[in-house]
């Protein structure tokens, strides 16, 4: 009676074992030596890391879903180099902690979109888009000029990037808050620890036209101002995709 | 339900609903003024209703040992049921993000109604709500037939089943607040997928307890598919999950993988929760309903084996395709193009032997909507697959990848093998569950079947036009060299093409209403003397299994 | 990082290889053994019976 049954069970795990050895190795093969990092990302001393309030733009941008319309990976093909700029390169999302490459352009690509526009434009854009692109099908995000940015969690925001490896000091996790505030109201003054912290380049202005006080609006043009700008390694003519 | 539990199965019951409720009024606790607190009540909630369930049959008597001489399918009904109420929100939201493509303010000033958090309401109601509630209910129903074994206890398919709508509610409500990891079909974070892997364990484990009791020696084929299908999702769920929360009192975390590792990570996991959710899970409904409806045997079932390790093996190397062209290296994408291509073998296989299984019964194909709904199904399945292998070739992807190609081929797959596939299970498997002659109108599964059909070709078509002009106008040219068409005129373009996706959506939402109500009707007619019908029990003999064992 | 990404490239790919082909002539030979013939012959017939209880 034993034996019967005990057979019975080594053939049902004997065919579980077979479909997770079957099922692992592919994902294992094509996976694991993506971490030997080293061949796979460029090296580029120049990259600089999310400001608090773009790293707070970056999660409203996650937040709305705007990763669900807009890609944010240039390929290299000539007429997405020719359309949105310089392919992408690996290095330029090496501290996105999710990446946000995309895949459907319901909207254009938004890798190198940072600059390409006024913060006016993107103020104006994202309260209704059909103000300034009449024909465009985008959700409108009025309620963001509306809201307050939440920024006093901001802190365990950077503590639990540093834990997957994105390289904040204490001093920026420590000054979260104050440089998230700081970068969007510049009449307050104070701001110059930022840019010791984050680098002279720093973008420092009321993005959304009102220097009174932090809203979500402000954090998502800075994120948007931002991108494709963390680093000038894909303009460099040496610089070679993985 | 309760009174079909055993005293001590109430009690384990009890003791689960009473931690849960704890767990959920601690996150509730900790976390105040997050989303993580709204979470914390939904969980207490749902736990302190379901203790006022199991309270109120608490002290009925008990089931007698006779319920060991039948199969124990008050969970598949639950489920079926389920799973038809998340179509209907699944499609509906589906539909009206379809609407907002075209016609963007036919919404609200307010967050929670915005496009891009609705969407994700839209995916996970239908691959998870509407998909997986119908794979664990027809799992159950096939498994207790091909091993002719009852399920080991009546408790832990419930915690299966409710914990499993559980994680659905969590997740659904989280896009709502802005709750999400946005990792596409994987949105749902840190603590809800911690609780999906509590649930997915016990899931495998009730597949092992019955397989191990079972009294047939070969394992049906089916049920090869089904754990495929539990153990791949297993380990892409916690592989592709893995993150570190801010705190453990809020809702956001950091996945740990970053830019390329996590995009591959991603495809991997998405890619395949289309080969194991989306296809083995349904693949197991196929080769059971099918030939049982059909009454004939499997055409190939040596063909049905090799195509089941095809594809378990397979697939796992597919994911990369769609990532072509991009900063992930180039060996990963060639290798990614070329299993997507070997993968053909398997699917048409699967498909052929579907569609050969019902070669000599044309006439009940004729006659019998659910069982077109299967054919249609598999024909679907072989298209689909046809079409994402020729997609994932590079250069076609170059012109497909970033385009409504790419929904229009998802879609393709989704309504036209997977929904199909289950509304022909559903409608197989209602009248003998309930014991039922038939389905209440085989007519209204004919009308059902005519909507969801067009419902599909009109999208597909509409996507199919919408995918292949867009990307032909990003790449075109003028005669001076540079692009012809801005972006806003590509978009332009779309509009049509967005309307007549949004009324095919339309037709197969309409068509699952006609069909959730022919099933509710089913339910609610009388029983024709269905229990005269019932063979007598045998005798019980040596090989007595006990409950809960 | 001590293995050098080259290795693990090759390592993958060849092994990926013969993996591939193993597993291919394990599941012929499994599923062309003549002894198996007649259980997954019935297997595929015994679905069909109408039987609605479990066997005890």
């Amino acid at each position: 009676m034993f034996g019967y049954h005990y057979r019975l069970e080594r053939n049902a795990i004997g065919l579980v074992l077979a479909i997770v050895v079957a099922a692992s190795i592919g994902g294992f093969v094509e996976i694991a030596p993506l971490f030997t990092i080293d061949e796979t990302v460029e090296d580029v001393p120049d990259m600089r890391v999310y400001t608090p309030l773009e790293l707070a733009g970056r999660n409203i941008y996650i937040r709305e879903g705007c990763y669900a319309c807009h890609s944010q990976m240039i390929r290299t093909l000539r007429d997405e180099v020719e359309r949105y700029g310089p392919y992408s390169l690996a290095v330029e999302s090496k501290y996105d902690h999710p990446m946000l490459w995309g895949s459907k352009r319901t909207g254009p690509d938004l890798a190198r979109v940072g600059g390409k526009y006024s913060d006016e434009w993107h103020v104006a854009h994202l309260i209704n888009p059909r103000d300034v692109v009449p024909p465009s099908n985008m959700p409108a995000y009025a309620w963001l000029q509306r809201t307050p940015l939440e920024v006093k969690d901001l802190g365990l925001h950077l503590k639990a990037l540093r834990q997957v490896g994105v390289p904040y000091t204490d001093d920026m996790i420590a000054n979260a808050a104050a440089d998230a505030r700081n970068q969007a109201m510049p009449d307050d003054g104070g701001a110059g620890g930022l840019t010791q912290r984050y680098g002279e380049a720093t973008q420092i202005r009321a993005f959304d036209g009102n220097p009174a006080n932090v809203t979500e609006l402000d954090a998502l043009v800075a994120y948007l101002q931002i991108l494709g700008r963390l680093t000038d390694a894909a303009y460099k003519p040496a610089a070679e995709g993985g | 339900m309760v009174s079909q539990l055993t005293m001590n199965e109430r009690r384990w019951a009890m003791g689960i609903l009473i931690a849960l409720s704890l767990i959920g009024l601690t996150m509730l606790g900790a976390g105040r003024g997050d989303a993580f607190g709204v979470h914390g009540a939904i969980v207490a909630a749902a736990a302190i209703a379901m203790i006022f369930v199991v309270i109120s049959g608490y002290f009925a008597p008990e089931p007698g040992e006779e319920r060991l001489t039948r199969y124990y399918d008050d969970p598949s009904k639950a489920g079926i049921v389920i799973s038809m109420v998340w179509a209907m929100l699944g499609l509906f939201v589906g539909d009206w993000v379809a609407w907002l493509l075209a016609y963007p303010n036919l919404t609200f000033d307010a967050p929670w109604s915005s496009l891009g958090r609705i969407r994700p309401v839209h995916t996970t109601s239908i691959i998870f709500g509407f998909g997986g509630n119908a794979l664990i209910a027809t799992s159950f129903h096939v498994l207790q037939r091909t091993t002719r074994a009852r399920l080991p206890d009546q408790l832990s398919p419930w915690f299966v089943l409710l914990g499993y709508n559980l994680f659905c509610v969590i997740a659904v409500t989280g896009y709502l607040m802005g709750v999400t990891q946005s990792k596409e079909y994987a949105e749902a974070e840190w603590y809800a997928d911690i609780w999906l892997v509590v649930v997915w364990v016990t899931y495998f484990a009730i597949y092992l307890r019955t397989l191990a009791r079972r009294k047939e020696p070969h394992i049906y084929v089916a049920n090869w598919y089904y754990m495929a299908f539990i153990l791949a999702v297993a380990m892409l769920h916690i592989v592709n999950n893995l993150a570190v929360p801010i705190s453990l009192g809020h809702a956001k975390s950091y996945s740990l993988f970053s830019g390329v590792q996590d995009a591959m990570t991603q495809w991997w996991y998405g890619h395949n929760a289309v080969a194991f959710f989306l296809t083995a899970g349904f693949l197991g409904m196929l080769y059971y309903y099918l030939p049982k409806r059909a009454g004939r045997p499997i055409f190939s079932y040596r063909l049905s084996i090799i195509s089941f390790w095809g594809i378990t093996f397979i697939y796992m190397w597919a994911g990369s395709h769609h990532l072509h062209y991009t900063a992930l290296p180039q060996w990963v994408q060639t290798l990614g193009m070329t299993f997507s291509v070997m993968l053909l073998v398997p699917s048409w296989a699967s498909a052929g032997n579907a569609l050969m299984t019902l070669n000599g019964a044309w006439h009940k194909v004729r006659d019998d909507a659910t069982l077109r709904f299967m054919m249609v199904a598999a024909i679907f399945y072989g298209l689909s697959t046809f079409e994402g292998s020729f997609m994932a070739i590079r250069p076609v992807n170059a012109l497909s990848h970033y385009t409504d190609w790419t929904i229009g081929h998802v879609h393709a797959g989704a309504m036209g093998w997977v929904a199909l596939i289950t509304f022909g299970s559903i409608y197989a498997v209602v009248p003998w569950l309930w014991k039922r002659e038939a389905m209440y109108s085989a007519r209204l599964i004919e009308l059902h079947f005519w909507l969801a059909l067009s419902g599909t070709l009109i999208y597909v078509f509409a996507m199919w036009n919408s995918g292949i002009t867009q990307g032909l106008m990003w790449r075109t040219y003028n005669e001076s060299g540079t692009l012809a068409y801005s972006f806003v005129d590509s978009l332009v373009a779309m509009y049509p093409y967005y309307i007549a996706r949004a009324i095919g959506g339309l037709l197969f939402f309409l068509g699952a209403i006609v069909g959730f109500y022919n099933i509710w009707m089913t339910i609610r007619t009388a029983p024709a003397e269905a229990r005269a019908s019932e063979p007598d029990a045998p005798a019980l003999s040596g090989a007595r299994v006990q409950p809960g064992e | 990082m001590d293995i050098e990404h080259g290795h693990m490239v090759a390592l993958a790919k060849s092994f990926g290889l013969f993996y591939l082909i193993a597993l291919s002539i394990g599941v012929l030979i499994y599923t062309f053994w003549p002894s198996n013939k007649k259980r997954f012959e019935r297997a595929a017939r015994d679905i069909i019976q109408d039987e609605d209880t479990p066997w005890r």
